[in-house]
């Protein structure tokens, strides 16, 4: 029997409803949990959810804004958010390091977010856990 | 972990992703089995596609033979492309059971 925190692989544009449904299952399991333990979920962006790390994504006020809302997530909870960095690169997502690596001026991952190799989500996956992708 | 990865995304980043994907997990002792839709043919038939060239080398990476639908279309790709793409490529089987992947991923 699974018994690691599930993992939430998230591949959708954060336009996506499934993006934000995934935003919402990730508060409702963070909602009552102890902060002085680890989060009992994981969570990993790949593909185009990379767009969710961008911070220069312009929001109109009557919209939720997905990346503050990860990163109020993260902050509350001790999260942390992944990025595959090819798939993000590819989207014109970059840090400081990858844009230097890649001849690229600026940066643009938003606060909190990580890139990360897609080796993360092998390991993240090697524990056997239940894997729910949005 | 054995994992089925779909490939429905007609675009040639989207196939790339979840192909690369199939190819890392099973780099990481993942039993991975592909699935591809006929949406994603025109991209499995040009040589220039990443797509082409990662179904090229399943068998490097230990990955079986990818699943495309039991249908007439699948039967004229399997017969266009070149035999070292269409080697890793098999008709999908016409019972499966989806109970025994522990994760059912689609891009």
């Amino acid at each position: 029997m699974t018994t690691a925190a599930p993992l939430l692989l998230i591949t959708k544009d954060p336009s996506h409803p499934l993006a934000h449904l995934a935003l919402r299952y990730a508060r409702a399991a963070l909602k009552d949990t102890d902060d002085a333990n680890a989060p009992p979920l994981s969570v990993f962006f790949y593909a185009d959810a990379a767009h969710t790390a961008n911070r220069l994504r312009w929001q109109s006020a009557d919209q939720l804004d997905i990346t503050k809302a990860w990163q109020t997530l993260a902050a509350d909870h001790q999260l942390t958010l992944p990025v595959c960095v090819s798939t993000a690169l590819s989207r014109g997502v970059s840090d400081t390091d990858n844009s230097s690596r890649h001849g690229l001026s600026g940066d643009n991952l938003a606060t909190s977010f990580q890139l990360v190799g897609l080796s993360e989500l092998a390991l993240m996956m090697q524990e056997g856990r239940r894997v729910l992708q949005f | 972990m054995k994992l089925l990865i779909q490939l429905r995304t007609p675009t040639e980043m989207a196939s790339y992703e979840g192909c690369a994907l199939a190819l890392t997990l099973a780099t990481f002792g993942h039993d991975v089995q592909l699935s591809l839709d006929a949406s994603v043919f025109g991209l499995l038939m040009q040589p220039a596609s990443r797509l082409h060239g990662m179904i090229q080398s399943l068998d490097l990476y230990d990955i079986p033979p990818a699943w495309l639908p039991d249908d007439v279309f699948s039967g004229w790709a399997l017969g266009m492309l070149p035999h070292d793409v269409s080697a890793q490529l098999t008709l999908i089987p016409e019972h499966i059971n989806a109970a025994e992947f522990a994760q059912i991923l689609t891009f």
